[in-house]
């Protein structure tokens, strides 16, 4: 009787300290995403050039869609890798699309021009396709694949192999099971 | 006339209804953004938000009334985006239906919990009684028992022998009660017996109190006791008054702590129950306290009244919880920057920047002590350059790039005035392993030995002696150290350094370090040959 009752209590008190620590690890600030797997929120993008790019028209390519701001640190950590990987994609069917997201317009340009950064940006001034897309934590990016599929979404700063890894599977629409992490600061 | 008046009344009108619409907009927008979490502040709604993501999901809930879609298809397309995170209140349904149970379930439980334990504590120790009785007086329980008798009390009488004859009632009635429950099979045998036990005790001790009363009392207790008295029940109900007065305070208690730990604080120094309760002091609380986030901020309040003291004991408590926090890490080099510990500081922005390699901070603090304390320049430029492409345009940054101008400008006049001091030496710094910091003994002599890359034995190029050397060491070979008279002290030459036991640089005896720079041959002129000796001769 006694064995029973103890084995209880420490059954107890072993799933509430379980609980307890799987509360503890995990990130209060990180919000999972509903939408990969799922079609990519349509949009039409007014770029710093003036033109207007649509998603529905990028139907067929790879969309390599990256939210990011000038005033946060780690969208400049990877904002060189960026522009790298645009420069070795761009002869395939891949796009890259920068959204500019709670920034000045002049600040993003000075920041397109401090990176030389080439592929097309635009801002969301509204913050529309920021929500549309979940956007918390930037720079965020989403994969995109040619049927128009999120087949990948990662938060914080990409690297070189975390990008070609995951534009070779968006190529063959392979669906990540789970998110990317990397450094990233919380929108304002 | 007519028709000017009601003109007039329906410019009056039109805009008065235009602005109970947009009243009433603005009410459903509200009620809606209260419903659903901010995501960058966390703990707050959509609606009390001052941020501009707040702000920006306000005017999308305002667009999407405006075109007709229900409140109820304005949150479903939140919950689209940002999952059921979203709600404030998660929906009872599924999983998220357990939220809604289980505290319940769990207050439920606690309440009974407190009950039967109150209840348990209140049988097994009645008014104190003692639980050892003569044995005489249990066998005479026994025997009672066994007689079957009726001994209820009458409900007019009164006084201290009714209050003891009434308890004597209710003991015997409570033991045939567990006779009855064990034959029913409600009891297990081990419960029975302790029960009963304790009841034969209690009933004994009764027996023994109105023995010393009345002896009559006992034979003849329906016709005993005139004097009035409290009652068995009063004291049942005081025990129900303390449990719920009790349950009272708990709750009482547990709604000010959960209420103090869920407000905004005022100050780091601010604890859950604040200094009424605890009367904690920001001293106490840099050796007590548990919570990063409050022991940085104590840190860094202390470093910006220069409490030095004060802010290494919090960066040395943040990084015994945890052992790479940059910032803390970064903290600390700039503490012992400004003290002049240039190596130590070098070490520890180097900590900072290997948990994180883009840390502002650590960046800025190690570019600084190599341009200033160590003159490394083109260290310096390196750290300083690349905090510039991190930071974003504003005053911060103008301040590195302004260092960095004026760094870049002496390093052209240094080069220029200084090239042949800066091209025959060797600079660097020596650490030892911190497995083999502990089995070193203090002394020693270290050598840092220069050898020709292109030759192979004989004496080396140049030797340096350092007694009894403190580690972190900093060190500079030149032609001073040379051994070989004559010769140019340039070229590649290999680095090694030799903590020696005995002092003779001939003999390698056990228990003496030796460490190789990880990068040789090196060019004479070279910076930053760091060495760390990590190697001992058995």
């Amino acid at each position: 009787m006694p064995w029973r009752r103890l084995t209880v209590t420490v059954l107890a008190i072993m799933l509430l300290i379980g609980l307890l620590a799987y509360g503890f690890t995990r990130d209060p600030r990180y919000i999972d995403s509903p939408l990969i797997g799922r079609p990519a929120p349509l949009f039409t993008l007014t770029l710093f050039d003036g033109k207007n790019v649509r998603l529905q028209d990028l139907r067929g390519k790879v969309v390599f869609l990256n939210f990011w701001a000038s005033w946060c640190p780690p969208c400049r950590a990877e904002a060189k890798d960026l522009e790298a990987n645009w420069q070795s994609f761009k002869d395939q069917d891949i796009v890259f699309l920068g959204i500019n997201i709670q920034d000045k317009e002049p600040n993003a340009i000075e920041y397109i021009n401090e990176f030389g950064i080439t592929f097309p940006n635009g801002r969301d001034a509204t913050g529309r396709i920021a929500v549309d897309y979940g956007v918390w934590g930037i720079p965020e990016t989403f994969f995109i694949d040619t049927e128009g599929r999120i087949t990948y979404k990662h938060v914080g700063s990409l690297g070189w192999p975390t990008i070609t890894a995951k534009l070779h599977e968006a190529q063959r629409s392979l669906v990540s099971a789970s998110e990317g992490r990397g450094s990233y600061q919380p929108i304002r | 006339m007519t028709r000017w008046f009601i003109l007039l009344i329906s410019f009056w009108l039109i805009p008065a209804s235009l602005h109970a619409e947009s009243v009433d907009l603005q009410e459903q927008v509200r009620r809606i953004a209260a419903e659903l979490r901010c995501p960058v502040c966390q703990a707050l709604s959509v609606a009390d938000s001052p941020s501009e993501m707040a702000q920006q999901m306000r005017a999308i809930i305002q667009q999407q009334l405006k075109e007709g879609k229900s409140p109820d298809e304005v949150k479903t397309y939140f919950i689209s985006k940002y999952g059921e995170w979203v709600m404030l209140a998660p929906t009872a349904k599924g999983f998220s239906l357990l939220i809604w149970i289980l505290p319940f379930v769990a207050l439920g439980g606690g309440i009974l919990f407190v009950v039967f334990t109150v209840r348990r504590w209140v049988k097994s120790k009645p008014e104190g009684r003692s639980m050892e009785a003569d044995p005489a007086l249990v066998q005479r329980v026994k025997q009672d028992l066994a007689r079957r008798e009726d001994w209820e009390v009458a409900p007019d009488l009164e006084g201290p022998q009714a209050s003891l004859l009434r308890e004597r009632a209710r003991l015997y009635r409570e033991l045939q009660e567990l006779e009855l429950d064990l034959q029913a099979g409600k009891l297990s045998e081990a419960d029975y017996h302790e029960s009963r036990q304790r009841s034969e005790v209690q009933a004994a001790n009764v027996l023994k109190e109105l023995g010393s009363m009345v002896p009559a009392a006992i034979i003849n207790p329906v016709k005993e006791g005139t004097a009035k008295s409290s009652q068995p029940g009063s004291r049942r109900s005081w025990v129900f008054a303390a449990t719920a007065a009790f349950l009272l305070l708990f709750g009482v208690t547990l709604g000010i702590l959960l209420s103090n730990s869920l407000r905004p604080r005022t100050s780091p120094e601010d604890s859950i129950t604040g200094d009424f309760l605890t009367g904690t002091s920001p001293e106490v609380t840099v050796t007590q306290g548990g919570d990063l986030e409050s022991l940085i901020s104590q840190g860094r309040d202390a470093y910006a009244r220069q409490d030095w003291a004060q802010a290494i004991a919090a960066f040395k408590k943040v990084l015994s919880i945890n052992s790479s926090h940059p910032e803390a890490h970064a903290y600390m080099g700039l503490i012992l920057a400004g003290a002049g510990h240039s190596d130590a500081a070098l070490m520890a922005f180097d900590r900072a920047l290997s948990t994180d390699p883009n840390y502002a901070m650590a960046l800025w603090g190690n570019g600084m002590v190599l341009y200033r304390q160590k003159g490394d320049l083109s260290g310096a430029r390196q750290k300083l350059q690349k905090l510039l492409t991190l930071l974003p345009p504003g005053p911060e940054r103008e301040s590195v790039q302004k260092t960095f101008v004026e760094m870049s400008n002496q390093k052209e006049t240094q080069l220029a005035g200084q090239a042949t001091v800066m091209s025959d030496r060797i600079h660097g710094t020596i650490s030892i392993e911190p497995i083999l910091k502990t089995k070193r003994q203090g002394g020693g002599i270290l050598f840092i030995i220069a050898r020709r890359a292109t030759t192979q034995g004989g004496p080396p190029l140049a030797v340096k002696r350092i007694a009894s050397p403190v580690f972190p060491l900093s060190y500079s070979l030149g032609k001073e150290n040379m051994m070989i008279p004559g010769s140019r002290f340039e070229g590649k030459v290999n680095i090694i350094v030799r903590l020696d036991k005995d002092g003779d640089p001939l003999t390698r005896e056990p228990g003496s370090l030796i460490g190789n720079y990880h990068n040789n041959p090196v060019e004479i002129g070279s910076q930053n040959v760091n060495i760390i000796l990590n190697e001992e001769i058995k």
